[in-house]
């Protein structure tokens, strides 16, 4: 039995380095691009808007492991330098979520009344600022719920970058559960890691959900 | 970098073989969505039944296979599941090609959960007063689910489903993880041998975007059939 608990300390480390590690490095690099992206979005010029609709629409029909064979085999191809597997996941898993992220911004962005631009431009804020300081604030803090979300999405999508060849905690259940023979344990273990973590996510985002929605009610 | 060769992919053998994955993605994809549907609406309905235990197992179900990666679903189903069933059961399931059958399976679920969740979310949609509207005409809990609730369910989470629609096709590129020859696997088979990366991960990406835009260009039909006047917002959708 200790075995098992090794490789579980294992899986666990290995999970935390490389799954979580991906995951939060995926975000932080991707909210900034996504909110830039859901301005351009709803922005009239169409030098601005046509090519941001379509990286978002293009990202979005496509599965994160044909993004992965770009960032991993088709880009270094191109360029000429080649990418560790590592790299290559962070950028696609980037890439992915900030299709995904733009249009939850955008969205909140556009649950923010019109009236709140309005009276910042009324004060003399130029339309830079009004977003920067009134509506991006007040937005971000309404979409938090459904960002979180995605993110956990993200999470779990994260263990995709497995088939590139990054030794992530689903790679290392695959390695013991070749060397020690028993998937039914292995596999149950891993699913119930991640549901654990994820379930508790999940409630996190329906309390968040709870207050937004309490707090939004009274202000349109 | 090589010169691109656009025709490569074209020639035997590729082309007869992108042809047949292509066509093993659409199988895929569409026999999960039709499996989807049935295992949604009736664990959705079921969220809501009179009977404890349907409420609980339902609730279980949709929550498993939400917060479990689709991944190692597909790995628990395809290594897992064969271990615990009785020897000719497996042998039949093996005959009939198990990774084809575990990937549907399991794409089936993991989509029926997220189907379901659309379900619970179109009974707020239709609200408490037309259930207990059919309820006191007599109808028992299943014929008010069969005929009053469950049709008007149906068409107003249309527009969640051309997304899960538009998901099943992305999620079955893992298919390939477990040796499913599908589009995904065709394009990185194609890449490692002939080392036209360039070419080979176009046309797998453009398979993709066109099954995902015909998607949602026919569900986009459908929805304008299936719009429920006065339930639903046209164009909510983004």
């Amino acid at each position: 039995m200790s075995a098992f608990a090794n490789d579980l300390v294992a899986m666990l480390g290995v999970l935390v380095v490389f799954n979580v590690g991906l995951t939060l490095s995926a975000i932080i690099i991707a909210l900034p691009i996504a909110c830039l992206f859901a301005v351009g979005r709803l922005s009239r010029r169409s030098l601005v808007y046509y090519p941001v609709t379509a990286y978002v629409n293009v990202l979005r029909s496509s599965p994160l492991l044909m993004i992965m064979f770009w960032a991993y085999y088709t880009g270094p191809m191109i360029t000429g330098a080649p990418t560790s597997a590592y790299t290559a996941a962070l950028i696609a898993l980037a890439a992915f979520e900030v299709a995904y992220f733009t249009e939850l911004v955008r969205a909140g962005l556009q649950s923010i009344s019109s009236g709140q631009r309005d009276a910042a431009l009324a004060v003399g804020l130029r339309p830079s600022q009004a977003m920067r300081f009134v509506i991006l604030p007040q937005a971000l803090r309404r979409m938090l719920p459904s960002l979180l979300s995605q993110s956990i999405i993200a999470f779990q999508d994260s263990t995709i970058a497995s088939v590139i060849g990054v030794s992530d905690i689903f790679a290392m259940t695959n390695i013991i559960s070749a060397r020690e023979q028993r998937p039914i344990e292995l596999y149950t273990a891993l699913a119930g890691i991640f549901f654990v973590l994820c379930y508790a996510l999940s409630k996190v985002v329906r309390a968040l959900e709870a207050r937004v929605n309490a707090r939004t009610a009274g202000a349109g | 970098m090589q010169s691109l060769d656009w025709l490569l992919l074209l020639r035997a053998p590729y082309g007869e073989r992108l042809l047949d994955a292509t066509l093993t993605t659409l199988e895929l994809s569409l026999l999960s969505w039709v499996f989807a549907i049935v295992i949604g609406v009736v664990a959705g309905l079921l969220r809501e039944a009179p009977s404890c235990t349907a409420r609980f197992a339902a609730t279980g179900f949709v929550e498993i296979f939400r917060n479990v990666p689709l991944l190692v679903q597909l790995f628990f189903i395809y290594f897992v599941l064969p271990r615990v069933l009785p020897l000719q059961l497996r042998q039949i399931l093996f005959a009939f090609g198990w990774e084809f059958v575990s990937a549907v399976l399991t794409l089936s679920l993991y989509t029926g959960a997220k189907i379901a969740e659309h379900v619970r979310s179109g009974l707020n949609t239709v609200g408490a007063g037309v259930r207990q509207a059919a309820v006191s005409t007599g109808l028992t809990w299943i014929a008010t689910q069969c005929h009053v609730v469950g049709p008007l369910v149906l068409r107003t989470i249309v527009p969640g489903l051309t997304s899960e629609f538009v998901t099943v096709f992305k999620s079955s590129s893992l298919a390939m993880t477990i040796g499913v020859v599908e589009t995904s696997y065709l394009t990185q088979q194609l890449g490692l041998q002939t080392f036209h990366w360039v070419e080979a991960s176009t046309l797998g990406t453009v398979v993709y975007l066109l099954c995902a835009w015909t998607v949602a260009g026919v569900m986009s039909l459908v929805e304008r059939w299936t719009y429920v006047p006065g339930l639903l917002r046209r164009g909510a959708r983004p």
